[in-house]
């Protein structure tokens, strides 16, 4: 684990990300994919930013106008775990707004998945919710992916189970 | 660029353009309108609106005529029942989402969307709104925007981005989230944003505007026990006839005094006595930096925005910057000092309301430091922290006054022209030359020769620093030292000259620089529209006002001479060290953080 990584050590390394880009086509781009990949919860802080910014001469504002219109991008921190609800339109007959609502109960922020947000990290981070437009598994609807692990057939029950054992799985850890 | 004409039909009828040239600007030529909203002249044309829609044989589509170039052979049709259903039903889909609270909004019967759906013949409010409501952005003193009235036509940021290269706003999100965004939701008070203003001047509607303060005027005017004056800028004598009606570049200064008397001023000062007066002190400081090997270039500092620019983007080279505070700030402190003890009046009861073709003003009046007069007075008088004031209390804009001219129901055209008021009205044709790019040049030249040869002037005019050309050269022999100068306008070519100055490869002793394209005829705070030709027209007037000024040199100016004379002594003494002089700050990029706190102004919209 690298919790203990600081601040500088960050931006560092952001600096050797930003020295390898130096002149390519699209730098910007590569620097801030790179700059989040390298964050321990895979995200870019204001302080990634401004930095970048500094250091390339890209205007503020053009850098947030990157990031925010990149669905790739993230200005929040990931949780440990990605659940993916597919919203498409076989899933969505199937019941999976149904089981967005009941991930909203089961992780407690449904406030604000009802508020439209198709995207949530819960404030442990330990969980976040985001939904696709398709995986291309509507057979099988309703389909959810757990970090990247897709389940189909899901219902309220499965949905449930999964979440409990991923939970169970962390304690256990946590115990060790 | 290439001159090869091309023929064209138009509707039918046959027609050149050059080869080059967009349909747009072919229509144009043939004398042909076609509507349009995203595109602005000079300033951008991203083809987002699909307004200026026509039709042209064998394309598929109809093609936007602010993008699409013609070519030899190409029939154009501008008006047909598919272009007219086209291009209502875009401005349509961008009423969806656009507030009707066109009536209490500051841009109505001013706003290009009003009047285009006026023209287009909108007659119903046809599309469910899609978007939800957003917070209204006033964390700025100057410019306050509201994004529920934006209709992303992108001019804003191409402005802010290609003409002052502050890029202070961009387009942040993706389809229906798109919105014109500060870094980080930061809002423009708490970004690198330098206030000129001319987001505002080309926004088509009232997404960005001017922060009102007619409201506390009227208030201090209509209150007994304050002694409310106002000055004047040399850019509103030909701007404020415009937004009351009258021509481009009319000028009109008698009427504009007679106008601010019958709005219950006290006392019509000009802004211009204190050009007069900064051309003396900036005059001795460039005189003073040449003789001791002080840091050259000097470079003007009358205009706020560029202030505030150089103190984001070249905070190391601030050195450069002329101690003098802007006319404007220099009257707020001679009025609230010697005219005050002139007139035997109490400083805090005088409220000085200045007249600005600027938003950035707006923000200078706040600077902390702007307080000559209290310190002035606070040892004299003991007077305690609760006693402060500002020198100068309120900033309207050109559009504020036009505002409060017709809330008053004054009847601008048919007013007589009337004097400003002694001993701050008095003003030579150096001063006005401050509205136009190059007039501070102008007027300091004529003022350094004199002092410097102690001869008088073969031609005043100095025409090589007059023009909308962007960056402007000259060199002048002052008995026998030749003196070479630059005069910039747009923060893009004051950029330039700052880059040259960064290199050590400048080879200027003196720059002027004025934020805003075509100087301050061109302000954020001016009428709108300002276009180019408009910018022409005013400073046309502005040049045709100093030929007629029976005193063109500042040096000239009897009562700048009494001032020195009665209260300041000298040029670059004691007092005008103390009170006509400043001091800036390095800001840099990240304003949120020198701000101290992050700011959290972001109010609930106005209208819900």
């Amino acid at each position: 684990m690298d919790g203990s990584r600081t601040l500088s050590q960050e931006m560092q390394e952001i600096d050797a990300v930003i020295s390898r880009y130096k002149g390519k086509h699209g730098e910007l781009l590569g620097i801030l994919e790179e700059s989040q990949i390298l964050n321990e919860h895979k995200f870019l802080s204001e302080d990634a930013l401004n930095h970048v910014a500094l250091r390339t001469g890209v205007p503020l504002s053009r850098v947030y106008n990157v990031v925010t219109f990149y669905s790739f991008f993230n200005l929040k921190p990931q949780g440990k775990h990605t659940i993916t609800v597919c919203r498409g339109t076989a899933c969505h007959t199937k019941g999976s707004r149904t089981l967005l609502d009941d991930l909203g109960l089961i992780l407690n922020c449904k406030k604000e998945l009802d508020e439209g947000e198709s995207f949530f990290t819960t404030p442990d981070n330990q969980f976040t919710i985001t939904t696709v437009a398709c995986f291309g598994q509507c057979a099988l609807a309703p389909v959810i992916a757990i970090d990247g692990i897709i389940y189909s057939n899901v219902t309220a029950s499965k949905l449930q189970m999964l979440v409990r054992r991923i939970s169970k799985v962390r304690k256990i850890h946590e115990n060790h | 660029m290439n001159t090869t004409m091309v023929n064209i039909k138009i509707n039918g009828d046959n027609h050149q353009a050059s080869q080059n040239a967009t349909i747009l600007d072919a229509c144009k030529r043939a004398g042909i309108k076609v509507p349009t909203l995203c595109y602005m002249e000079d300033v951008s044309k991203n083809a987002s609106c699909a307004v200026c829609v026509v039709e042209v044989k064998g394309a598929k589509s109809l093609l936007r005529s602010c993008t699409a170039c013609v070519y030899e052979g190409m029939e154009i049709v501008t008006n047909s029942a598919r272009i007219r259903d086209a291009r209502k039903t875009s401005v349509e889909l961008l009423l969806a989402n656009h507030p009707k609270d066109c009536l209490s909004c500051l841009r109505n019967q001013n706003c290009e969307l009003q009047s285009l759906a006026a023209d287009l013949g909108v007659k119903e409010d046809r599309y469910v709104r899609t978007k939800k409501i957003q917070k209204c952005d006033t964390s700025s003193i100057s410019i306050h925007r509201d994004p529920n009235k934006c209709i992303l036509c992108g001019r804003c940021i191409a402005v802010c981005q290609n003409v002052q290269t502050v890029s202070a706003i961009g387009i942040s999100g993706r389809g229906i989230k798109s919105k014109i965004s500060t870094y980080m939701e930061k809002g423009l008070g708490n970004v690198a944003c330098t206030y000129c203003g001319q987001c505002a001047l080309v926004c088509p509607t009232g997404a960005i505007v001017e922060r009102d303060d007619t409201d506390n005027v009227f208030e201090e005017i209509s209150n007994p026990d304050k002694y409310v004056i106002v000055q004047t800028a040399p850019a509103i004598r030909v701007g404020i006839g415009e937004a009351m009606g009258m021509g481009p570049g009319s000028l009109v200064t008698g009427q504009m005094v007679a106008g601010l008397r019958k709005l219950g001023f006290k006392k019509i000062f000009d802004t211009q006595f204190t050009a007069d007066l900064t051309i003396l002190e900036e005059g001795y400081e460039l005189i003073d930096r040449i003789k001791n090997k002080g840091k050259l270039p000097m470079i003007t500092s009358c205009s706020p925005g560029w202030i505030k620019f150089a103190e984001h983007f070249f905070p190391d080279l601030l050195g450069h910057l002329s101690s003098c505070k802007s006319p404007q700030q220099m009257f707020g402190t001679v009025a609230k000092t010697y005219y005050a003890a002139k007139m035997g009046i109490d400083p805090r009861k005088i409220v000085v309301v200045s007249v600005m073709p600027c938003t950035a003003k707006k923000y200078e009046a706040r600077r902390p430091e702007m307080m000559g007069a209290f310190d002035y007075w606070k040892d004299k008088r003991a007077w305690s922290s609760e006693d402060t004031f500002y020198d100068v209390d309120y900033v309207l804009t050109t559009r504020e006054l036009a505002r409060m001219f017709k809330e008053t129901g004054i009847r601008f055209s048919s007013l007589p022209s009337e004097e400003f008021d002694s001993p701050l009205g008095e003003s030579t044709g150096a001063a006005v030359i401050f509205g136009a790019t190059g007039g501070v040049m102008e007027a300091a030249l004529r003022t350094a020769y004199e002092v410097i040869t102690g001869s008088p002037l073969a031609n005043i005019n100095f025409t090589a620093v007059r023009g909308m050309d962007g960056i402007k050269e000259a060199e002048v022999d002052l008995n026998g030292m030749k003196v070479k100068v630059a005069v910039a306008h747009t923060l893009k070519n004051a950029r330039t000259l700052m880059e040259q100055i960064e290199k050590g490869e400048s080879p200027y002793a003196f720059i002027e620089v004025m934020t805003c394209p075509g100087g301050c005829l061109g302000g954020g705070g001016q009428p709108i529209p300002t276009t180019m030709e408009i910018r022409k027209k005013r400073a046309e007037s502005i040049y045709a006002e100093d030929a007629n000024k029976p005193l063109r040199k500042s040096h000239e100016n009897p009562n700048v001479a009494a001032l020195y004379s009665e209260f300041l002594k000298e040029p670059l003494g004691e007092m005008s060290h103390h009170l006509l002089h400043t001091s800036y700050q390095q800001r840099g990029l990240f304003v949120w953080k020198t701000n101290g706190k992050e700011k959290k102004e972001l109010k609930a919209p106005i209208h819900v």
